[in-house]
């Protein structure tokens, strides 16, 4: 009801024309606008913006959450970057989005392009791939760590059928326990990112594929120059996205493995939550977690970078 | 005009928010209850653990002006839980410690009350570790309950394959006769001679405990026998592979109630669940207790454990009951309520032992009955603020030895190396 009132008055704002009328008109108009967005943002305020900020002061600090914090400067990063366990989580984050990332893209591009045409119960298969984005993710990580054990899991079983006599161990080795872990992220993933792509393939006008095809492109010459290029911003989404997802991963190794066997699976997140709430250490924590996050937004800035030089 | 309305309306709809998000917030502090006085315990998995039932029952039962109200927390959690609870100056009365390391961080950060005279009253000397709680003469928190290690074995099994109760035995004897316990049941089931869990302490707080050493201290070559031992179970098919146990996340309850293993060394709390597992008809075990496994065959038993207390938080509501309920719970009285439902007490007697034998489905044998009174008790890990980080350390490298990819002197000596800088900063 009282919507109804609101909208001929808020359309004027758009297009304000000088007077003091309309300023004050203006004013009141950033006033409702700053009110609808108040209660959003007083809880983003409470529980994210002051935590994370606080999170940089606790960096330089020590904090075992009973005491006042102590200053103590650079030291917990001194410590950070001589403990072996820090590089070893580093190591491992960077390897698993190094696995995580074109994995998920290639996949999710290519069965986007797969069930991107009219047939009959198309729909299904679409359904049954996306499946697994919204299927808990402790049944996941559970039923995929059965899947892989070494002796009498299916996968191994399999191996051996073919006759692959030095089946891996998965998840009880520590060479294959993150290649096992990238392998079940990518197949849970990649049917969330088959409906971006997806979406972004149907936007692209066939007009372009027919006038290819007059041209004498091949398949291949239709995908490389006029799929890919139209893609080019989904694509850009897809790998910011999967990019930020890949360098906070936690809650699937936690189930899956809990950083082993030994640390070969310990990622970052991972040991900011061990450092933190298992010890108690929070400003060594918050160290790690704003080196974390340095890392997340030079990688972001970087590929926002290319994008813009590719755009020019 | 009615532009204005909406405002107002946007306005008071958000303030309203902001009002009950902070009333949620303030909690509600206890209430006494037609005159009773309401304590308030911090418990976990309130449902599955029931001593905390049978010892809250007790209590008011006997102290008709006390209503108490568990704060039921989840299991895995508690620690975390409860840590952020008293950062946040939270009121509980009682606090349970679940282990002695959280213990030792709540108590050195001065987050418990000092109740010396609670553990007089109970009297130090009945009271099993009570060391464990002394920090420089003062005691924070007062153990109810005291968990021990011992070796359940399979009767039946043993029966069928002729060989006599595990009395006395070595470790060597027992590796010995977990070989010869394996094989194929009548009924075509693989049986392990025994099943040794993931856990770290299955081998190594055993190994500390027998050589009287320090888990913190940074020199682990004293595990070196045990791992050799647990390794060549698994290798022989005695024991069930640590990796297959490990990834199918095997339940060592289920390996002993079904009749997979005929031996398994383990905490006394699982007497509980078997207890209960026989009653509700889900097991059909016929099981006994026998002393853990020894170094030397010279007849004294020691074995390793950990004790489960009661402290008063600092800012509790109502200090003064919360005392009274201590003194009670680590008690005569409470020491019953507890063996009554199977759960070990703290305090020892022979009234309490006997008492506890007679349970529903307890084995009655001398041997069970002496496996219950062990010669000495270590500690399952010190009490130590470097307790924590140096768990994390021995836990990762005890998997990289369990599955195989490191050699027992190579796993060692990184357990050494790590805990030396990364714990003890040498």
């Amino acid at each position: 009801m009282t919507t109804k009132t609101i909208t001929p008055a808020a359309a004027p704002a758009a297009a304000p024309a000088p007077g003091r009328g309309n300023r004050k008109q203006a004013r009141r108009n950033t006033l409702i606008g700053w009110t609808f967005i108040l209660p959003n943002f007083l809880g983003f305020l409470a529980f994210t913006l002051i935590p994370v900020l606080a999170a940089f002061a606790l960096s330089f600090m020590e904090w075992t959450s009973f005491s006042a914090p102590k200053w103590v400067g650079l030291a917990n990063f001194q410590r950070m970057l001589a403990s072996d366990s820090f590089w070893v989580a580093l190591r491992n984050t960077v390897v698993y989005a190094i696995g995580h990332v074109p994995l998920t893209m290639a996949l999710a591009l290519l069965l986007a392009m797969l069930l991107n045409r009219k047939l009959k119960g198309i729909g299904f298969f679409r359904v049954a791939i996306f499946f697994p984005y919204i299927t808990s993710l402790v049944a996941v990580a559970v039923v995929w760590n059965m899947l892989f054990s070494p002796d009498n899991g299916p996968i191994n079983q399999f191996l051996h059928a073919i006759g692959i006599a030095n089946a891996p161990g998965w998840t009880s080795s520590s060479d294959w326990a993150l290649p096992a872990v990238i392998i079940t992220s990518v197949w849970r993933d990649m049917g969330y990112y088959m409906v971006l792509y997806l979406a972004g393939l149907q936007a692209i006008p066939s007009e372009l594929y027919e006038a290819a095809e007059v041209d004498g492109a091949s398949a291949w010459q239709r995908f490389w120059n006029v799929t890919i290029p139209s893609l080019r911003p989904t694509t850009f989404f897809v790998v910011v996205m999967l990019t930020v997802s890949s360098f906070k991963v936690f809650d699937l190794i936690v189930v899956m493995t809990n950083g082993g066997p030994g640390r070969s699976t310990t990622v970052l997140s991972q040991l900011i939550y061990q450092e933190g709430i298992g010890e108690g250490k929070f400003g060594y924590s918050s160290a790690i977690s704003l080196v974390l996050f340095l890392i997340v937004l030079t990688v972001t800035v970087l590929q926002f970078k290319i994008q813009q030089r590719r755009e020019r | 005009m009615k532009r204005r309305t909406f405002t107002a309306m946007a306005l008071a709809v958000t303030a309203g928010l902001g009002l009950s998000g902070c009333a949620g917030a303030a909690g509600t502090a206890p209430q006494a209850q037609d005159g009773k006085t309401t304590l308030t315990v911090s418990v976990w998995n309130y449902a599955g653990t029931p001593e905390f039932k049978a010892l809250f029952d007790g209590y008011e039962a006997s102290h008709p002006n006390v209503h108490i109200e568990p704060v039921d927390i989840l299991a895995d959690d508690y620690p975390q839980k409860v840590t952020t609870m008293l950062a946040g100056g939270d009121t509980t009365d009682v606090l349970t410690m679940k282990n002695v390391i959280d213990y030792a961080r709540y108590a050195n950060n001065g987050q418990l009350q000092e109740i010396n005279n609670v553990v007089d009253a109970v009297g130090k000397d009945k009271l099993a570790t009570l060391d464990a709680f002394n920090i420089n003469g003062k005691y924070y928190a007062a153990p109810y309950r005291q968990d021990f290690w011992l070796l359940y074995y399979n009767k039946d099994l043993f029966k069928a394959a002729g060989i006599d109760d595990p009395k006395d035995l070595t470790w060597d004897k027992y590796a010995e006769i977990a070989k010869k316990l394996s094989g194929t049941a009548p009924d075509g089931k693989k049986v392990y001679g025994t099943y040794q869990h993931i856990w770290r302490s299955v081998v190594e707080a055993i190994s500390a405990a027998q050589n009287g050493k320090d888990q913190n201290s940074g020199d682990y070559s004293y595990f070196k026998d045990q791992y050799t031992m647990a390794l060549d179970l698994q290798k022989s098919g005695a024991s069930l592979d640590y990796a297959t146990a490990k990834s199918q996340k095997t339940s060592y309850r289920t390996m002993f109630e079904s009749g997979q293993a005929a031996m398994m060394p383990m905490g006394t709390w699982y007497i509980a669940g078997l207890l209960q597992a026989k009653k509700d008809g889900k097991a059909n075990v016929n099981w006994g207790l026998a002393p853990m496994p020894q170094k030397d065959s010279n007849g004294k038993t020691t074995t390793f454990g950990s004790p489960t207390a009661f402290a008063v938080n600092k800012n509790a509501t109502h200090s003064d009951e919360a005392r009274k309920f201590i003194e009670w719970a680590a008690g005569e009285e409470g020491a019953k309520a507890i063996s009554k439902v199977g759960v070990v007490p703290a305090l020892q007697d022979d009234a309490v032992t006997d008492a506890y034998f007679k349970l529903d489905g307890m084995p009655t044998d001398t041997l069970s009955k002496k496996a219950f009174a062990p010669d000495s008790t270590a500690l399952e890990m010190p009490v130590s603020d470097k307790s924590a980080a140096t768990d994390k350390i021995l836990n990762q490298e005890h998997d990289l030895i369990m599955v195989g990819e490191k050699s027992v002197a190579d796993g060692i000596a990184e357990m050494g190396k790590r805990v030396k800088s990364e714990v003890l900063g040498q």
